[in-house]
């Protein structure tokens, strides 16, 4: 097995912790495919073709509906995992979409490959089971999201989340924001302004300046 | 932040419809054969109406959000 493709899987936090011999067999199986910027890598619906492990890059996993309109349900980047769950459904078709947001480098398992790891290494069937864990978390405060609070509330949390990031955070479209708050963007548009008004946010050319995180923290339970 | 930017124009999803041009409020943007251009980028004022309309998805006006404090 090339010892490439060892480095290059170290680099995936899901194997932070696994043995060596783990991740022999897990290197003698993977194949490395790089995605140009906005490629396609899943189309929902289709039969799963593997697991993907993320080697460089960002990811991000959607869901349409039937007017096309966008829901983003994670972005995912390196060292991280997407299509674990198919291949252990006896459909295996794809959840969602996935799409490369710059380029991609990942290291894909095929659905056979994956389970027959899963029944022969217990330290990557945990992994496995650790990542399953935080997706479900972070899915099931998505619902609570999207049930329970309102956009306003949505959007105010996600400007104190990109903030509090600094310059880890990316530059965001308004398109791009109502996608991942499930709202659409003249909802957003109106909302930026209505706290522009309200002095909580200053919106100018390029940037969004966040004024007042009081006031913010505020709307954000709302 | 930088103050001063222009929309991003992708020219390969560029259909030439020149909805763009048309929908500027400032008359920021003229048609090439290649596709739009800046022609008056100062008058440019990143109202997003270009983004907006842009049947092909070929304009992008991001945002960087921060904390007024750190800028």
């Amino acid at each position: 097995m090339p010892s490439q493709t060892i480095t290059d899987l170290r680099q995936v936090n899901l194997f932070a912790g696994l043995s060596d011999a783990t991740l022999q067999q897990i290197a003698a199986r993977v194949i490395q495919r790089t995605y140009p910027a906005g490629d396609a890598i899943l189309q929902d619906g289709d039969p799963c073709s593997g697991v993907y492990f993320i080697l460089s890059g960002q990811v991000r996993i959607y869901r349409l509906n039937a007017d096309g309109r966008e829901q983003v349900l994670v972005r995912m980047g390196a060292g991280q995992a997407f299509n674990t769950v198919p291949p252990l459904q006896s459909q295996a078709c794809n959840h969602s979409y996935a799409s490369a947001e710059g380029e991609v480098s990942a290291a894909i398992l095929r659905n056979v490959d994956y389970v027959e790891l899963l029944q022969t290494c217990p330290d990557f069937a945990l992994t496995i089971l650790h990542d399953f864990a935080d997706r479900l978390d972070h899915l099931t405060n998505l619902v609570e999201d999207l049930g329970l609070r309102s956009v306003r509330a949505r959007l105010a949390r996600f400007l104190i989340e990109q903030a509090d990031a600094g310059t880890l955070s990316r530059g965001w479209t308004q398109d791009e924001i109502a996608a991942h708050l499930g709202t659409v963007r003249d909802m957003v548009s109106r909302t930026l302004r209505v706290f522009n008004d309200a002095g909580l946010i200053r919106s100018q050319r390029q940037s969004i300046l966040l004024l007042d995180r009081g006031g913010l923290e505020q709307e954000a339970k709302m | 932040m930088s103050d001063w930017t222009l929309p991003v124009i992708d020219l390969t999803k560029c259909n030439r419809c020149g909805v763009c041009v048309q929908i500027c409020p400032t008359r920021a943007l003229a048609l090439t054969p290649q596709g739009p251009i800046f022609e008056n980028p100062d008058a440019c004022s990143y109202c997003t109406e270009c983004e907006k309309m842009c049947p092909q998805g070929a304009i992008a006006c991001p945002f960087q959000i921060g904390w007024a404090s750190e800028s």
